[in-house]
C-alpha cells in the first residue's frame, strides 16, 4: 500500500516534470516536430538533419515581430543565411481565436506582402512544437546544429524594445551564433532571455 | 448671497487645483482608450531643497496590463526618462508589488492591471526662483491584453514654487506606498538562506509571519544576463518555505537572485505584502568562504601580520633588525624601547599610507588588488631593486649613510633621534618587502576587507601592522629576552657584511621578477642602471667624505647626480621602457598550458576536469607550492592518471582578466588554486599553502564523483 502511494507520487512528479514547459537546455537534442506550411506541405525537423536550422516563433500582430519585419531586418537575415544553406523555419504557435493565429491563406498573404525569405512558414495552432521548445515569446529564436543539437536559444538581439530604431545599435545573437557555428567555432553566447509578446497557446 | 470672500477663497482653491492639475495623455487603439498616463506629485507646491514624490499614474482599460521592473516571460517594463531643470535630482522608480499572471504554455508575467502609480523621489535645488517648476518626462510602456501595443507619451508636471507646501493626492500616494515591498526584516523576524546544487538555486525562508499567510510566492528580479526559470515551492510548513529556482543561463557564479518574497491571503490579493531579498555578496561560489565576523577578520589580520615576519622576503630585514637589537643590547632599556616603537611606527605608517592609497584608488573606481599589486608594476620592482642594492652596498661598507648636516640640525637635535628615524625607515622598508607574501590568513582577511567600507579597510591594515610589529615591540619592551643575545664585538662587522649578501640574494629575486615581466633584455637594462648606481654609491663613499676638500666634494656630488640622472634617462626611460611585456607562454614548462577564460570554458564543454594555478613570478608562496607539490612526481602522475587539464594563469604583470577572476573568488592576490571538476559542478578551491595529500585526496574524490555519474 505504502509503496503504491510512493509510486503514485513519483509518477505525478515525473508527469509535472514532463509538462513543465521549460526550454530544453542548450546542447541537448532539439525535439523533433512535424508541421504543415501554408501550402499544406509537411516539414519535420528530422528531414533537415545535416543542416543548420533556425526556428523563429512568429506572430504577425506582435509589435516586437513587426519591429524586425517592418524594418526588413528579419527578411535580410533569412535571405542571407538560407543563401548559405541554412534552413529557416518560421513557426506560428498561437491558438485559434487568439490574435496572431493565422490560417494557411493568411500565411501565404503575409509571406508575399512582407517579402519574407524563410524556407517555410509553419502553422502550429495546437502549440505542440512551441511547447516542446518552451517557446514563450515572439520572436523566440533557436539555432539547431546539423547533429540536431540546440546551439542557441533566446532573443534575436540585445535590445529588448519594440522600437526598430534600436536595431542598428544592438547585437544580433542569431547572426553571431550562425556565423560562429558556420566557421566551426563554439557559440560565445549560447543562451539569452528572449523578449517580445507571449505566445498565445491553446489552454491544455 | 455668497460673501465675496468665499468667492475669492473658492477661486484661489480652484486655481490652485488647476495649477496642480496634471496634463494627462491617453493611448487609443482602434478607437478605444487603452492607457491614460499622467504625472502627479504628493505636494501642491515645490519648496526649494525639499524632497517630494512624483508618480506616473497609468490607468489601463479593463483586461489590459502594463509590466513590472521584471516583466517575466513576455512584455517590457515601463520606462521613464525625466527632463529636469538643472540642479534637480530624481531617485529610482519605486515599483509596487506586481500581480503574477500565468497564461497557457506556462507563461508567467508580472504586471499591473487597471491602475498603477510608479513613484520616484525628487529633490529640487536649494535655490529656485519664483516661477513655477516645469518637470517633464518621456514615458514608454507596453500594454497587453491578448495582444501587445507599445505606447509612449511626453508628460508635463507644473508646480508653483513656494516657501510652504501642503500634501496633495494623499489617498492615491498612500495606497501605492502601502503596496511597496518592504526591506528584509531583522534576523529575529525572518531569515533567508541560499544554496545551490548544479543549476538549481534554493532559497529557504523561515519566519513566524508566514504562518498568517496561506499564499507565499517568490517574484525574481534577475540581474542583467541571468536567465532564471520559474520559482517553484519545494516545501512549505507553517513558518518555513523553500523555493526552488532553476538557473537557465550558463551563469556559473550565480549563488542568489534578488527578488521579492510575496505573501497574501490568496494569490494576487490586494492585501499582498512583500519583503525585498537583497543580494548577498557572491561569496559562496568561492567554495569555503563563510561570512566571518569583523573581529575574526581583524584577528586574522593580526596573526597574518605576525606571520609576515617569517616570510622569506622579510627575512633579510628581520636579520637587520635583530642585528640592530644586538647593537642596542648594551644601551639603556628606554632607548631600546624607543627604537622598537619607532620601528613599529614605520610599519604602521606604511600600512596606513597603503590603506589610504587603496581607499583613494578604490574610490576612483580602479581595480586594485593586494598581494603585491605593486609587484605587478615593473617600475615598483625596479625601485625596490635600487633600494636593496644601495642597502647591500652600505652593509659592505662601500659608503656610509649620513644625513646632510642641515637636515640633521633641523630635524634631529640628538643622536638618539637619529637612531629612531633610522628605525622608523627600517620599519617602512620591512613592510615594503613583506607585501607580496600573502600569508594564508592574510589572504582571507584582506579578501574580506576589500569588499568593505574605507573604515574597515583601514582597521584591517592597522591590525596587520599591529601583528607585524608585535614581536619587535615585545622584544624592545622586554629587553630581558635580549640578554640572551650575544654581546657586541668585532664579529658584528662580519655579520653586517654577510647581511649584504642576503640582500644581494633578494636583489637576484627582484631581477628574476623583472626578467619575468620584461624579458632578459629588461633585466639586463635594469642591471646596467644598477651598476651605475653602485658606482655612484662608491663615489659617495670614496670622495664625498667629511675629510675630503670642498672642491672634491662639490665635483663628486655633481658627477654622482649626473651619473644617476643620465643612466636613469638612458637605461630606464629609454631602453627599459621600450622592452615589451614578456609573453606568458615562454614561462610555461611541462604539460601546463596558458589559461584564458575561453580556454577553460572550452575544456569544460568537452567534459574535461581542469586545474587552474593562479601564480606570478614574484610570488614566493606560489614557487614553493609549485616546486614541492604541483611538480612533485606523485602529483604530476595523479594529474595525468585522472586526465586533468592543467592551466596556468600568470598574474606577474597584473593581467586585468585574472585580477577580476581572483576577485570573484574573493582573493586579493595569488596564489589561488582551483579545480573545476566539470561543467555543472562547483569549483573546488584549495588553500594557499598546498600539501601533496590535499591535492591527491581531492583528485581522487572528484574522479570518483565523475565516474559515479
Amino acid at each position: 500500500m505504502k509503496t503504491k502511494t510512493i509510486l503514485t507520487i513519483i509518477t505525478a512528479l515525473m508527469a509535472t516534470a514532463v509538462f513543465a514547459f521549460d526550454p530544453p537546455p542548450v546542447g541537448s537534442a532539439a525535439p523533433d516536430f512535424s508541421l504543415t506550411d501554408a501550402s499544406g506541405k509537411t516539414h519535420s525537423l528530422s528531414q533537415y538533419k545535416g543542416k543548420y536550422v533556425v526556428l523563429e516563433w512568429f506572430n504577425p500582430e506582435c509589435p516586437f515581430v513587426k519591429k524586425h519585419y517592418g524594418s526588413g531586418n528579419m527578411q535580410k537575415l533569412q535571405q542571407q543565411y538560407t543563401g548559405k544553406g541554412v534552413v529557416w523555419l518560421t513557426i506560428d504557435s498561437n491558438a485559434p481565436g487568439t490574435e496572431g493565429n493565422i490560417t494557411p491563406e493568411q500565411a501565404q498573404k503575409i509571406a508575399e506582402s512582407w517579402k519574407t525569405h524563410q524556407t517555410a512558414l509553419l502553422l502550429d495552432s495546437e502549440g505542440k512544437a512551441g511547447r516542446a521548445y518552451g517557446a514563450k515569446n515572439t520572436p523566440n529564436m533557436v539555432v539547431v546544429s546539423p547533429e540536431g543539437k540546440i546551439a542557441y536559444e533566446g532573443a534575436i538581439d540585445s535590445k529588448a524594445t519594440p522600437n526598430p530604431a534600436d536595431i542598428p545599435n544592438s547585437t544580433n545573437y542569431v547572426k553571431a551564433a550562425l556565423d560562429e557555428s558556420l566557421a566551426g567555432k563554439p557559440v560565445t553566447t549560447p543562451q539569452t532571455k528572449p523578449y517580445g509578446c507571449s505566445v498565445k497557446y491553446k489552454s491544455s | 448671497m455668497i460673501p465675496a470672500s468665499r468667492v475669492i477663497a473658492c477661486a484661489i482653491v480652484c486655481l490652485s487645483i488647476f495649477a496642480v492639475l496634471p496634463q494627462g495623455q491617453s493611448q487609443t487603439y482602434e478607437g478605444k482608450q487603452l492607457v491614460k498616463a499622467e504625472l502627479l506629485a504628493d505636494t501642491n507646491a515645490v519648496v526649494p531643497g525639499k524632497t517630494f514624490t512624483v508618480g506616473l499614474l497609468l490607468r489601463m482599460a479593463p483586461g489590459w496590463h502594463t509590466y513590472w521592473k521584471f516583466s517575466g516571460d513576455a512584455g517590457l517594463p515601463t520606462e521613464l526618462k525625466w527632463k529636469l531643470p538643472p540642479g534637480w535630482k530624481i531617485g529610482e522608480i519605486q515599483w509596487p508589488i506586481p500581480l503574477k499572471t500565468i497564461d497557457p504554455g506556462d507563461i508567467e508575467t508580472y504586471g499591473y492591471e487597471n491602475e498603477v502609480l510608479l513613484m520616484q523621489e525628487i529633490t529640487p535645488p536649494q535655490k529656485l526662483d519664483n516661477s513655477p517648476a516645469k518637470l517633464s518626462a518621456d514615458v514608454n510602456w507596453l500594454v497587453c491584453e491578448k495582444i501587445c501595443i507599445p505606447g509612449s507619451a511626453t508628460l508635463q508636471l507644473e508646480l508653483p514654487t513656494s516657501t510652504t507646501s501642503e500634501a496633495a493626492n494623499t489617498e492615491l500616494f498612500a495606497l501605492y506606498r502601502g503596496l511597496l515591498p518592504q526591506n528584509w526584516p531583522g534576523s529575529n523576524v525572518a531569515s533567508a538562506s541560499w544554496s545551490r546544487t548544479g543549476s538549481d538555486l534554493r532559497l529557504k525562508v523561515t519566519s513566524e509571519t508566514l504562518a498568517n499567510f496561506p499564499t507565499v510566492d517568490l517574484f525574481p528580479l534577475p540581474e542583467q544576463g541571468a536567465v532564471v526559470g520559474h520559482p517553484k515551492i519545494d516545501s512549505r510548513s507553517k513558518s518555513e518555505v523553500v523555493f526552488h529556482i532553476p538557473i537557465e543561463s550558463s551563469e556559473k557564479n550565480l549563488s542568489s537572485v534578488p527578488g521579492l518574497v510575496v505573501f497574501s491571503q490568496r494569490p494576487n490579493e490586494d492585501d499582498r505584502a512583500a519583503w525585498q531579498i537583497a543580494t548577498p555578496p557572491n561569496v559562496s561560489t568561492a567554495g569555503a568562504a563563510p561570512v566571518r565576523g569583523i573581529f575574526t577578520f581583524l584577528l586574522f589580520g593580526f596573526l597574518g601580520g605576525i606571520i609576515l615576519n617569517l616570510m622569506p622576503c622579510v627575512l633579510p630585514v628581520i636579520s637587520l633588525k635583530i642585528f640592530g637589537f644586538i647593537q642596542h643590547a648594551g644601551q639603556s632599556r628606554q632607548k631600546i624601547l624607543r627604537s622598537g616603537i619607532a620601528f613599529a611606527a614605520g610599519i604602521f605608517a606604511w600600512f596606513i599610507a597603503l590603506a589610504l592609497l587603496l581607499i583613494v584608488l578604490k574610490g576612483a573606481g580602479r581595480e586594485v588588488t593586494w598581494g603585491g599589486f605593486q609587484f605587478t608594476n615593473a617600475y615598483f620592482v625596479l625601485a625596490l631593486s635600487v633600494i636593496v642594492l644601495v642597502f647591500a652596498l652600505n652593509l659592505f661598507g662601500v659608503f656610509e649613510i649620513s644625513l646632510p648636516q642641515s637636515m640633521t640640525r633641523g630635524l634631529l637635535s640628538t643622536t638618539e633621534r637619529k637612531d629612531d628615524l633610522g628605525s622608523f625607515f627600517q620599519g617602512i622598508f620591512a613592510t615594503v618587502l613583506a607585501t607580496p607574501c600573502t600569508a594564508p590568513f592574510l589572504g582571507t582577511a584582506l579578501g574580506f576587507a576589500f569588499s568593505q567600507s574605507p573604515a574597515i579597510i583601514l582597521s584591517m591594515f592597522v591590525a596587520i601592522a599591529a601583528g607585524m610589529s608585535a614581536p619587535y615591540l615585545l622584544l624592545s619592551a622586554q629587553p630581558a629576552w635580549l640578554r640572551f643575545l650575544p654581546k657586541p664585538g668585532p664579529w658584528m662587522l662580519h655579520v653586517k657584511q654577510f647581511m649584504g649578501f642576503l640582500l644581494l640574494a633578494t636583489l637576484l629575486f627582484l631581477l628574476y621578477v623583472l626578467g619575468a615581466q620584461r624579458g632578459l633584455e629588461g633585466a639586463i637594462w635594469a642591471s646596467c642602471f644598477l651598476l651605475l648606481i653602485s658606482i655612484a654609491c662608491w663615489m659617495k663613499g670614496a670622495f664625498i667624505t667629511p675629510t675630503a676638500s670642498v672642491t672634491t666634494r662639490r665635483i663628486s656630488v655633481v658627477l654622482v647626480l649626473v651619473l644617476v640622472l643620465a643612466s636613469g634617462i638612458y637605461f630606464i626611460s629609454g631602453k627599459f621602457r621600450s622592452t615589451t611585456l614578456a609573453s606568458v607562454g615562454s614561462r610555461l614548462r611541462g604539460d601546463w598550458q596558458v589559461f584564458t577564460p575561453d580556454r577553460l570554458q572550452a575544456e569544460l564543454e568537452q567534459g574535461h576536469s581542469v586545474f587552474v594555478d593562479f601564480t606570478a613570478a614574484w610570488c614566493l608562496t606560489c614557487k614553493f607550492n609549485e616546486a614541492n607539490v604541483l611538480e612533485s612526481a606523485a602529483v604530476r602522475e595523479a594529474f595525468q592518471r585522472h586526465a586533468i587539464v592543467k592551466l596556468k594563469a600568470d598574474w606577474t604583470n597584473g593581467d586585468p582578466v585574472i585580477t577580476k577572476l581572483l576577485q570573484q573568488f574573493g582573493r586579493p592576490g595569488v596564489p589561488l588554486y582551483v579545480l573545476y571538476p566539470g561543467k555543472s559542478e562547483k569549483p573546488i578551491v584549495f588553500p594557499e599553502l598546498l600539501t601533496r595529500s590535499i591535492i591527491l585526496e581531492k583528485l581522487e574524490a572528484t574522479s570518483r564523483a565523475v565516474a559515479s555519474q
